[in-house]
Order: C-alpha cells, then sequence, then structure tokens
C-alpha cells in the first residue's frame, strides 16, 4: 500500500505537450490566482517590457493539465489593470468613510508613520487588545504565516482572525473532530476519476471548481455513478445519476438518512469499524430514527431517491464523499461535515486509494492558509495557542517569551461585533472584503464605520477600503512568490512574473517593515525576501500536524508540489491519508459522530415564506473586487439576479427579468428576476459578489456554528415583493 | 505530426464560457473571441452548448465569398478573412449553416474561428480544446475519435453518435448529447 504514497501522480489526461513561444516572450510558470484548484498557468510576459500580457496553458501540471475557467484565463489581466492602486492612500476626512471620496496619495514613510502614530495612540489609550487583524487566504503561505506573527508579535493583539471563517472554517471544525486532522482531501484529484461513486453535497463544482469536471464526467463515462445533493439543478445536478434536491439546511437530515440506511441495508464494514472508529453504536441508535419517510418530510427528498443513492453509496467498490460551502455554511456546518463523513467512515471507504472524504476548498490557499496561525485561537502547524506545549514551540521560533503571546482571539463575525461596542478602534484589513462577505452587511458596515483607525491593504479599492484611513497597495498574486496549498493538501510554488507595479509592495514587506517602526524589528527584519519567510515558517511548522518542514522549493519543483504532512528532507509527503489506517486522535481511532437534527436557525414563516440560499457563478470570485473589473467576466455576468422557480414567480405575478424587492429581517436589495426551473419552488438564489446595495449580504443571517463560527449564509427566511414599475433599470 | 482534430462532446458541456475566454488568447486573434456558447433552454435548466467553426470540408462561406478572402490551410483550418481582400459583404456569415463568421463593423471585416492555426499547424492543440474544464471540446487523433464513436453508438433505434458528419463532411467531429444512454453501469 505505502508505494502508492511515494509520489505525485500523472494520469491517463496527462499529454506531452509543447508550448507556443512567441517571439520577445517568455512564459513564466506558476498557479491561477482564485480557487482552491490552483489551476497550472503560465502567464506570458513581454522580454521588452518586462510585463505580464497573456496567459498560455500549463499542460505539465498534472492536476489540470492545462485545463483553466474563465476566470483563470483572465486572471493575468488583474496585473496591470488600470484599476491598480500604485501609492499608498491617506483619507484626512473620517466623514468620509464609507465612500470612495477624499484619497489623497502619500509616500510610504507618511503612510506608515500615520499608522504607527494611530496604531500606538489606541493601543497607549485602550491596551494592547484594541487592535485587529483581519487577514483573508487568497495569499500564500507565506504572507498567511506572516500575518499571524505580526499581529502576535509586532501589535501584540490577540484580536486576528480571517476570512476562512466565512469558507472553509466548517470543514476544518468537522475534519478535526471527526479525523483529528484537517486535511481537506484525504485523496489526491488524480483519483477522482477512478472511482466508482462520487457523493457530491453541496458543491456547484461545474461552476466553483470546473476544471474538477473532466475528472467528475469520466468517472460517469466509465459506468460510474454520480449523487448529487443540492437545492438547485446546477449544471453538475443536471447529469448526476441522481440528484437528491434538498431544502436549504437540511443536509444533516439526509445525511443521518442514508447513514440509517447503509447501517439498516448490511453495508457497514464491521472490521474497520470496530478497529479504527469509535462512536459507531450510539451512532446507529440516533440515526434509526432518520428512516427514508422521516428523511423525506425534514428534506422535501422523494423517498425512493434517498433510498437509490444509499443502496448505489453502499454497493459501490470504491466512493468519494465531496462537499463544499452548500452544507459548510450552515449554523451547523461542523455537524453536517462530520455526518457526511460518517458514511465513508461507516463503510470503511476510506483510507486506501479511490476512497475516502474530501471537501472543495473555496480560496487559493484555503488550505494552507488555515493552518499556520491567522485563526484567533491557532499558531503555525496547526498548533493551539490554548496549548502551553504548543505556544512554547512557536515562541522559540518568534524568539518570544510564552507570557508574551496573546490569548486566543475571536471569530471573524465576532470582530465585528467588538467593533461595534468598541472593544476594538482599530483595523488592519487585508487580503480580504468583509463589506462585501460578510453576512449581515448593514450592521458590519456600521462597526467599519465606527472604527477609531483603520488601515485596509489591497491592490483594488475594494467596497471595504471605503471605509479605511488609510490604503496600503499591495501586489497580485504574479508579482511575489511563495507556496500555495490546494484542495488536495498539495504545496505548489506560485512564481512571480512581473516587478510591482507602482510603488506597491507585498504584504509580507508592509508588516515587516511596520514592525520595524514598532519597534520590533528584531522580529522582523532578517526577513528580506519572500524565501527567507518560506524558510521560517517551514520551521515554525515543523512537528505541527500541519508539518511543512520537509517541503522545500525544490521539492515541490522536483515532484510537482508535496502533500503535507511532509516531515523532513527524505520525506516525499503524504498523497494519500490514513492508509494505515491511523487516526490522528489520541487512541488512532476516527470518530464516528452521533448527531441530532436541528433545522436552519431561521425557518420560513407567514411573514418570510421562502427560503434564500446563495452562491457562486462561474464568472465571478468571491467578493467579486477583483472579477468584477474583468471586462470578459464582467461582460458575461454584470450583475446579481435571484433565481425563482416558475410556478413561485406565478405566485408572486412576477415575470423573467422584473425587478423586484427581496428582504428579510435583517435587510433588502432589488434584483432582477431570473425564471428557471432548475430550482426548488421553495427556495430562491442570489449570487453573492456584489457590493453595494446589490449585495445579498445586506439580507443573509449571522447566525453561527457553536464550534466553527461559521455564519449561515445558505439558508435563512425571505420574501419578494412585487414592484409596481416593470424592467426598471 | 500525427494528425489531431478538434472533437466536440456536446454532452460535457457546463456553460463556462472559458472556451470564449481562451480564444482571445490566441496569437493572431487580436483579443476577440470567435465563437459562440448557447443556453439550450434558459427558462428550464442548465444546458449549454459550444458553437464552433467545424471547419468544413467544402466551405459554404469560403465558396459564398466574392472576394476569395476565406482561405483554407493545408491542415484543413478554414482562416479567417484575408484583410486585404474582405470587402465586409456578409456572404460568408449568411452562407454558413451555423452563422459562424463574426463581423467588425469599424474595420469593415470579417474575422472568424482559424483553429488556432497558430498552434494546430505545429499539432498544439487549440486554445479552447486546451482549456475546455469539462472536456467538451478536446483534441484527439483519428483513432481516438473512432474509439469513442464505437464506445457510444447504439444501435438500439433511439439514439446514434452524429459522427462521421452533421451536416456535410467537416474537420471537427462532433458528438451530440446522449453518450450515457449506452454506457454499462459498473454495478
Ligand atoms: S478559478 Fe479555480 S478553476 Fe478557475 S482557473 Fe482559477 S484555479 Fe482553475
Ligand atoms: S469551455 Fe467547454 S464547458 Fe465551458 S462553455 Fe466552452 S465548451 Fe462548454
Ligand atoms: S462552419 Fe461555417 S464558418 Fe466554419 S467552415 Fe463551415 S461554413 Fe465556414
Amino acid at each position: 500500500m505505502q508505494e502508492v504514497n511515494v509520489k505525485p501522480k500523472r494520469d491517463q489526461f496527462f499529454k506531452e505537450i509543447e508550448n507556443v513561444h512567441h517571439p520577445n516572450e517568455k512564459l513564466v510558470k506558476t498557479h491561477c490566482s482564485y480557487c482552491g484548484m490552483q489551476c497550472g498557468m503560465n502567464l506570458r510576459v513581454d522580454t521588452r517590457t518586462n510585463k505580464i500580457i497573456g496567459v498560455e496553458p500549463r499542460y505539465d501540471w498534472p492536476v489540470t493539465v492545462g485545463k483553466m475557467c474563465p476566470k483563470g484565463v483572465t486572471a493575468y489581466q488583474q496585473t496591470n489593470h488600470p484599476d491598480r492602486i500604485l501609492r499608498p492612500l491617506i483619507r484626512d476626512d473620517a466623514s468620509l468613510k464609507g465612500t470612495k471620496e477624499g484619497f489623497r496619495e502619500a509616500s510610504w514613510d507618511e503612510a506608515y508613520d500615520l499608522i504607527v502614530k494611530r496604531f500606538t495612540e489606541l493601543q497607549e489609550k485602550y491596551g494592547k487588545d484594541t487592535l485587529s487583524v483581519f487577514s483573508g487566504v487568497s495569499m500564500t503561505n507565506e504572507k498567511c504565516y506572516l500575518t499571524g506573527k505580526f499581529a502576535r508579535v509586532a501589535l501584540g493583539t490577540r484580536y486576528i482572525d480571517y476570512n476562512g471563517r466565512f469558507c472553509m472554517s466548517s470543514a476544518a471544525g468537522g475534519f478535526l473532530r471527526s479525523f483529528g486532522i484537517d486535511r481537506g482531501s484525504t485523496l489526491p484529484w488524480t483519483d477522482i476519476h477512478e472511482t466508482d461513486c462520487l457523493f457530491i453535497a453541496g458543491s456547484n463544482t461545474a461552476e466553483c471548481h470546473p476544471t474538477s469536471m473532466f475528472r467528475v464526467w469520466n468517472v460517469q463515462e466509465r459506468g460510474g455513478y454520480l449523487i448529487v445533493a443540492d437545492p438547485r439543478e446546477t449544471p453538475i445536478a443536471r447529469r448526476a445519476d441522481i440528484h437528491l434536491d434538498l431544502r436549504p439546511g437540511t443536509d444533516l437530515a439526509l445525511a443521518n438518512g442514508i447513514l440509517n440506511l447503509l447501517i439498516q441495508n448490511g453495508y457497514v464494514d464491521e472490521e474497520f469499524v470496530k478497529n479504527h472508529t469509535n462512536g459507531f453504536e450510539e451512532t446507529k441508535e440516533l440515526v434509526k430514527e432518520f428512516t427514508p419517510e422521516y428523511t423525506s418530510e425534514i428534506t422535501g427528498i422523494a423517498q425512493e431517491k434517498i433510498i437509490r443513492a444509499a443502496e448505489i453509496y453502499g454497493k459501490a467498490p470504491n466512493a468519494v464523499v465531496m462537499f463544499a460551502r452548500g452544507v459548510e455554511q450552515q449554523h451547523k456546518g461542523v455537524d453536517n461535515v462530520s455526518a457526511y463523513t460518517n458514511l465513508a467512515l461507516v463503510t470503511g471507504k476510506i483510507g486506501r486509494p479511490k476512497s475516502g472524504v474530501a471537501t472543495f476548498t473555496g480560496q487559493g490557499n484555503g488550505q494552507g492558509g488555515r493552518e499556520h496561525g491567522q485563526k484567533s485561537d491557532l499558531l503555525p502547524g496547526y498548533r493551539k495557542i490554548t496549548n502551553p506545549k504548543h505556544v512554547e514551540e512557536v515562541c522559540k521560533v518568534w524568539g518570544i517569551t510564552p507570557e508574551e503571546m496573546p490569548q486566543a482571539g475571536v471569530s471573524a463575525y465576532e470582530m465585528f461585533e467588538l467593533m461595534e461596542q468598541k472593544t476594538i478602534r482599530g483595523l488592519y484589513l487585508l487580503c480580504s472584503n468583509p463589506a462585501v462577505s460578510a453576512p449581515n452587511q448593514n450592521f458590519v458596515r456600521k462597526a467599519l464605520k465606527s472604527l477609531d483607525f483603520m488601515v485596509c491593504a489591497d491592490f483594488y479599492l475594494s467596497e471595504s477600503a471605503e471605509f479605511a484611513d488609510v490604503i496600503l497597495p499591495s501586489v497580485t498574486w504574479s508579482e511575489d512568490e511563495g507556496t500555495v496549498t490546494n484542495l488536495e493538501g498539495r504545496i505548489i510554488k506560485i512564481n512571480k512574473a512581473q516587478e510591482p507595479l507602482g510603488e506597491s509592495k507585498p504584504d509580507w514587506l508592509m508588516q515587516v517593515e511596520l514592525a520595524e517602526r514598532l519597534g520590533k524589528g528584531k522580529y522582523f527584519s532578517h526577513l528580506k525576501t519572500a524565501k527567507d519567510v518560506a524558510e521560517e515558517f517551514r520551521l515554525a511548522s515543523k512537528g505541527g500536524y500541519a508539518d511543512y518542514y520537509g517541503a522545500t522549493w525544490d521539492k515541490i519543483e522536483k515532484q510537482d508540489g508535496v502533500f503535507w504532512p511532509c516531515r523532513d528532507e527524505n520525506d516525499p509527503g503524504t498523497p494519500h491519508m490514513f492508509l494505515d489506517k491511523k487516526f490522528y486522535h489520541p487512541d488512532g481511532k476516527a470518530k464516528i459522530c452521533a448527531l441530532p437534527y436541528r433545522p436552519p436557525a431561521e425557518e420560513p414563516d407567514a411573514e418570510y415564506p421562502l427560503r434564500l440560499t446563495t452562491g457562486r457563478v462561474v464568472f465571478h470570485y468571491l467578493s467579486g473586487n477583483q472579477t468584477r473589473r474583468i471586462q470578459f467576466l464582467r461582460d458575461m455576468c454584470p450583475e446579481p439576479y435571484v433565481e425563482v422557480h416558475p410556478e413561485t414567480a406565478a405566485k408572486y405575478n412576477i415575470e423573467h427579468e422584473e425587478v423586484v424587492r427581496l428582504y428579510t429581517r435583517r435587510g433588502e436589495a432589488k434584483y432582477k428576476v431570473k425564471i428557471t426551473e432548475a430550482i426548488r419552488k421553495d427556495t430562491v438564489f442570489v449570487p453573492y459578489h456584489f457590493g453595494h446595495e446589490e449585495s445579498i449580504n445586506l439580507l443573509t443571517n449571522a447566525a453561527l456554528d457553536p464550534i466553527s463560527r461559521m455564519p449561515e449564509f445558505k439558508a435563512c427566511a425571505a420574501q419578494i415583493e412585487k414592484l409596481s414599475m416593470k424592467k426598471v433599470q | 505530426m500525427v494528425k489531431k482534430r478538434l472533437y466536440l462532446e456536446l454532452e460535457n458541456c457546463i456553460g463556462c464560457r472559458s472556451c470564449l475566454a481562451a480564444c482571445t488568447q490566441c496569437g493572431g486573434h487580436e483579443q476577440r473571441n470567435r465563437n459562440y456558447v448557447y443556453d439550450v433552454n434558459p427558462l428550464v435548466n442548465r444546458q449549454t452548448m459550444p458553437l464552433m467553426c467545424l471547419h468544413c470540408v467544402n466551405p459554404a462561406c469560403a465558396r459564398s465569398c466574392p472576394a476569395q478572402a476565406i482561405q483554407i490551410h493545408e491542415t484543413g483550418a478554414v482562416l479567417s478573412a484575408l484583410v486585404e481582400k474582405c470587402i465586409g459583404c456578409q456572404n460568408c456569415t449568411i452562407a454558413c449553416p451555423y452563422g459562424i463568421p463574426k463581423f467588425d463593423t469599424e474595420q469593415n471585416l470579417m474575422y472568424k474561428c482559424d483553429l488556432c492555426i497558430d498552434r494546430t499547424k505545429d499539432g498544439i492543440p487549440p486554445m479552447c480544446a486546451s482549456v475546455c474544464p469539462s472536456n467538451t471540446l478536446q483534441w484527439l487523433t483519428d483513432e481516438e475519435i473512432e474509439a469513442k464513436q464505437k464506445q457510444f453508438n447504439l444501435d438500439n433505434g433511439k439514439w446514434v453518435t452524429s459522427m462521421p458528419y452533421l451536416e456535410g463532411e467537416t474537420n471537427v467531429r462532433v458528438n451530440l448529447p446522449g453518450i450515457l444512454q449506452g454506457v454499462t453501469k459498473l454495478f
């Protein structure tokens, strides 16, 4: 068994193809700036101007073999885009917060001086923890790592958290509980097409991780099965063998119902359950209640479909359970993840090639970025800030004493609550756009506005930057180098293709320079290049669960990436997890979890009879701050809309393309109606990539998961109002 | 160099329009995309399909052109109009059974898919087939295409593959939706 774990493989889709080389151009191998697929690409650089001018497929990247979605194809257009911020910006008139107005260009020195002055004043007056850092994971591991150190060592605050709370935190929580370790996929993507059954829940794969699709379709072409659970008939659900069209927010009942059928119908791997898991008996008792009839009642899925899905998954020699934000962005997201993971644990379809569990990581570095200390309670290598031994290990690398290490902070959304209460008065925001992406926007925008002082590092003036006092121009992904961990858990290398535009700088450099001015130079000044940060970061992760110590840049280059854990120079890494059937709980066993069903925090009622769910479209990425500026993507999807089933539309007497008012207890917005039969009659859907008054997050519910602190973006109660005027602009 | 063809597996399309975005990236394409992706039944479901130039063996577009502006490359690719010859009459767009040729009113010039001749003349796949995430667009040898035809052809009177041709002889091969009907399930 061990030999399959030596090196990532190249498979049937891999073909030796030469790239086109145009005159006066060089190709720089790298990966996409956007989602967790991290498709390989070559950036075309004009050797006369040293500017990025285009893209060429990277046929030699084994995961995606040259394929890219339209975001990836046009990603290069970000770098030299006219909207780039080229110099630091300062706004002296705080009354203009929340608008684009009032910024003036400044030198780096002036911007740094102002930040240091205001941050120091605030901390002197209100204590260290009055400052906060809100970060993101669409950047390299090196940047993510240093941001955690910057918050705790340079600013000395406990309040740091990141946008993964709106993305991957439920998957992390569920995997930690089930396996004792959080690696988003237990197997490499080059196994996906070789399995016999894919059970995909809450993932609009064709739009959100499009370059997985050739592998997904290949399963069906080979005679395997595709089961998709989604309230909408998305492009992947359209072709599924079974589409489980559940009500938003009812995944836990579906997973329990399938598990019950697997147990009742003899698909339990007794031996595996006995030797390698805990919690089976208790779980078996709990799921008994979830008969097909009861499951159907809660989820709205026809009983036959539930029964057939369980039968296929049970019979399949190999199967992979996959899920994404659809199941995770709920106030029981962690439970959903563990409940779907139960299916693999009970049937023993895990810990071997072609079988396992995977989450589709949303952001480019959603995996790596959550492991190395940007989370309120985590330190590098997935260490806990509440564990004195872990703290000591990291302190040694950082050169501080355990007493100097701040306590655990609070989660992303809770930071806004603390801003509103004035516990937090200062914010350093980077790599994120919470003024679009956070739930309950009316509250979040008020919280941002109430800050005494806010810094935002970004390469475009995002909706969130509109609340800043100082904007620091950062670089795009193509103007710096470092590593990223893709959705497989494979550490890969992002390469620099162009010098930073204007006076922009990489985030790690800003943080080093700010730290020096804050009198913390001795902890930061030795970091002069991204490589220097990488070396320190590898050391800081050494010995942790997410051990990157052996993942040198050389090894990444040589073997098409390195799967963590990778503990030393001779360790090739770990493409397949749990091949030895050892899990990471102290007793080496996985946990089968007994999870009682809870409905969504807000259920439809007479006043708000519809279920609102949100998601992505293929043309945009996250808050849209990048993709909305790219002409091709904007042309393809210029504005949000609300998807409504024709029967529902008839009830409200509304037509295709008519503008309606959509509202919930928290907010309202106007959207054009898109009539489609590809959605449940009781559900409406709006894509979330848009800002200001177009943002669907004005309406979403901030009910948090008790473990992951993930807000319930995917289900709340809403109502539609017909407006008198038709088709207004 | 083994001859390869563009092959369309329409069953697979997910509507991402990556083929269109990638089309702009080909050397001679001046950042303009030259093909089409349609929503088949937008108010009902998410089915989509690419509509690409099929590079007809006896192309109506070229035959209809009064100025001989549309040349056929030795690989069989039907090229975009020659700038110096095209008179902007748009006969080609009307003559093409699929309405493929596009028109630039400013330049008074037709432009169309040239199968990324910059690439395909050297056996490198065209941009659309390189990036297509769903393998709707593939770049295959005749043997590979034949194998697909065998694999998918159903002799049950319900569905046949549209290969080798839809309508007249074409260099591009198209397979209509329905391939999964003939697949034998693994268990
Ligand atoms: S957005 Fe994701 S799927 Fe699309 S090209 Fe980039 S990494 Fe690939
Ligand atoms: S790239 Fe492929 S899947 Fe996407 S629209 Fe074009 S043909 Fe369809
Ligand atoms: S499909 Fe139309 S444009 Fe293409 S070669 Fe045939 S006739 Fe000409």
